[in-house]
């Protein structure tokens, strides 16, 4: 098993405010990885970096064998999709017209039919031909999450960052939009994802990487991340684990 | 893959083809528009049935009526009627094209040159020239037009990126203060002086010939050509800096590429024409109006569309009255309702 992003000793701060240190991970290629913490645990930071949209203080981010650094943004994005956690777009541009625009790194000016062709495959891939012609910004914003998927797809990425792709969805839609990263899975894709649900990551996730106090937390030995012990120490808080198919569902303690 | 795009349903078609039609029929509009303008004007001895008798006999070796002076209604034609028809029709495509770009390039619908304080600057700068003669009056706008918006964008800039309401305020701040000194200016002229420089900034084409189309028209077909080439790139900046980034382009950088262009023709164009108020930013939302958002098809079609905006009402304008009606009054006396109902209307998105 591969790595598809190695993370080496990377640290990042905001101003004088230490966010990430001595940050080290692998994340293993053709799987869906998740990215797990509490609010402010620097999950959504560490994804930015891992994209390239943010520049660490120190550390190296590699995907696939390519140093990040060292890449111009249109090759970043040939092999790195990210899609951000809620989209604003001020004009009501069609559901087409937002797709095609994944296709930014392959376009010398305007697209091309072939860049058309991409844009439609995507969007029926991920099932949502009946939005086509609709206004983007007239979309629910589970609708618009779905949408700014196909842009990902239509880029033609190989590894794929979601920040918290589901916080705005309601529960078909979370489950919807995680079983479509499941399949991205099957298209030979490597899938980076911040949930802050972690019910949603062990229901859909293979690997879990928690971040506390700016650092890579590692469960003791013979721990699962979905054990009692590990996820009350990253959250801080009284849960309670309820075994479900092998792994298990966390509810917080009465009270 | 050709399959996949007949599944699409009936009424998604038949809009889209609707709208290439109405996009074709905005590109193609100023040939008619320009044609009509040549027959229209004061003159009593060049009226629409002289020009015409005179374009027939050209075209055809027709003998001529003898209440047509030849002379006379072929210089009108050529030397006056043609190059106004020409300068309005670049001033209005310029000024729509540039506005649909800053509103592209800033994600408001709000921004047009006069908010970034690009028109008062060029008043202020041609007031200068006019009063001092220190420098050519179209050398004198363009440059302070070009200072204003880069005062605006380097004042807003915080780190790396600009903020919308900041460009906004900045703009605002820039405006006032090349207001405050072309207020100095004013006060310090001579009469006669003061009366050119009132009604340069009004907005004017009457002093439309030849020489201004030669200085400004290339201007304008450069800037034009600039937004047209970066048409397309409009479309992935309106997603958001990061989404742009996301995608592979460098959203600054996309910007100034885009911004560069808009400027030099909106400057070009207030060189020309003055003061001319609410164009930039109506035609940009009519034209979104009509074909919807898409850049590619928006931005040559605010030119046009703009341009032949423009000349329909400089034509009616000359038309309507025998002596000159600064045509800013005009286009601010059909802005300013069309502006309100803007406003009322809260699917352009004023929510920010």
């Amino acid at each position: 098993m591969s790595a598809a992003i190695e993370i080496r000793d990377l640290a990042f701060s905001y101003g004088r405010r230490a966010v990430l240190e001595n940050i080290s991970l692998d994340i293993p290629e053709k799987q869906f990885t998740v990215l797990l913490g509490k609010n402010g645990s620097g999950k959504s930071t560490l994804l930015r970096l891992a994209a390239g949209l943010l520049t660490p203080d120190a550390g190296r981010v590699s995907v696939l064998g390519q140093d990040i650094a060292a890449m111009s943004l249109a090759g970043r994005a040939r092999l790195l999709g990210f899609l951000a956690q809620s989209h604003t777009s001020v004009f009501p541009f069609t559901v087409e017209d937002v797709v095609l625009t994944g296709r930014a790194a392959h376009v010398a000016f305007v697209p091309k039919a072939e860049d058309r062709e991409k844009a439609e495959r995507a969007i029926d891939a991920i099932g949502i031909g009946r939005l086509r012609g609709r206004a983007f910004t007239e979309l629910s914003g589970g609708e618009q999450q779905l949408v700014m998927i196909a842009r990902v797809l239509a880029q033609e990425p190989r590894v794929i960052l979601l920040d918290e792709p589901t916080s705005s969805l309601d529960i078909f839609n979370q489950a919807r939009l995680l079983k479509l990263v499941r399949e991205f899975l099957d298209l030979g894709l490597t899938v980076l994802a911040v949930l802050h649900d972690p019910n949603m990551a062990f229901l859909y996730g293979d690997n879990f990487v928690f971040l506390k106090d700016r650092r890579v937390f590692l469960p003791s030995p013979g721990e699962n991340p979905w054990d009692e012990s590990v996820l009350e120490r990253v959250y801080d808080a009284r849960l309670q684990a309820i075994p479900h198919r092998g792994r298990a569902l966390i509810v917080p303690k009465e009270q | 893959m050709g399959t996949e795009t007949v599944s699409k349903p009936m009424s998604d078609g038949s809009a889209r083809r609707g709208r290439a039609a109405l996009a074709w029929a905005l590109y193609l509009m100023p040939l008619p528009v320009l044609a009509a303008a040549l027959f229209v004007g004061p003159s009593s001895q060049v009226r629409a049935g002289h020009v015409w008798q005179w374009l027939w006999s050209a075209a055809a070796g027709a003998g001529l009526s003898p209440d047509v002076n030849e002379f006379l209604v072929r210089s009108v034609t050529l030397n006056i009627r043609l190059p106004r028809a020409l300068l309005t029709f670049l001033v209005g495509g310029a000024l729509g094209a540039s506005g649909a770009a800053m509103q592209s390039v800033f994600r408001n619908p709000l921004v047009s040159p006069y908010i970034l304080g690009l028109s008062a600057a060029a008043a202020f700068g041609a007031a200068l020239a006019l009063a001092t003669g220190w420098l050519p009056v179209q050398l004198a706008a363009f440059a302070f037009g070009l200072l204003a918006v880069g005062m605006s964008y380097f004042l807003a800039r915080s780190g790396r990126s600009v903020s919308v309401v900041a460009l906004v305020l900045s703009g605002i701040i820039v405006s006032g203060f090349f207001t405050a000194l072309l207020t100095i200016v004013q006060f310090v002229a001579d009469p006669f002086k003061l009366q050119t420089i009132v009604q340069w900034t009004m907005g004017n084409l009457h002093t439309a010939n030849w020489d201004k189309v030669a200085s400004s028209g290339p201007l304008i077909l450069a800037g034009a050509a600039g937004m047209f080439l970066f048409r397309w790139r409009m479309n992935v900046l309106a997603m958001g800096d990061e989404e742009t980034r996301a995608v592979g382009l460098n959203p600054e950088r996309e910007k100034l590429n885009i911004l560069v262009p808009a400027t030099l023709a909106a400057s070009a164009a207030v060189a020309a024409g003055g003061v001319i108020g609410l164009v930039g930013l109506v035609i940009p939302h009519m034209v979104r109006m009509m074909l919807g958002p898409d850049n590619s098809r928006s931005i040559p079609a605010c030119f046009t569309f703009g341009g032949a905006f423009l000349l329909i009402v400089d034509t009616c304008s000359r038309a309507a009255a025998s002596f000159e009606i600064p045509i800013g009054i005009f286009t601010t006396l059909i802005g300013s309702p069309f502006f309100i109902y803007l406003l009322k209307k809260s699917r352009i998105g004023w929510n920010l």
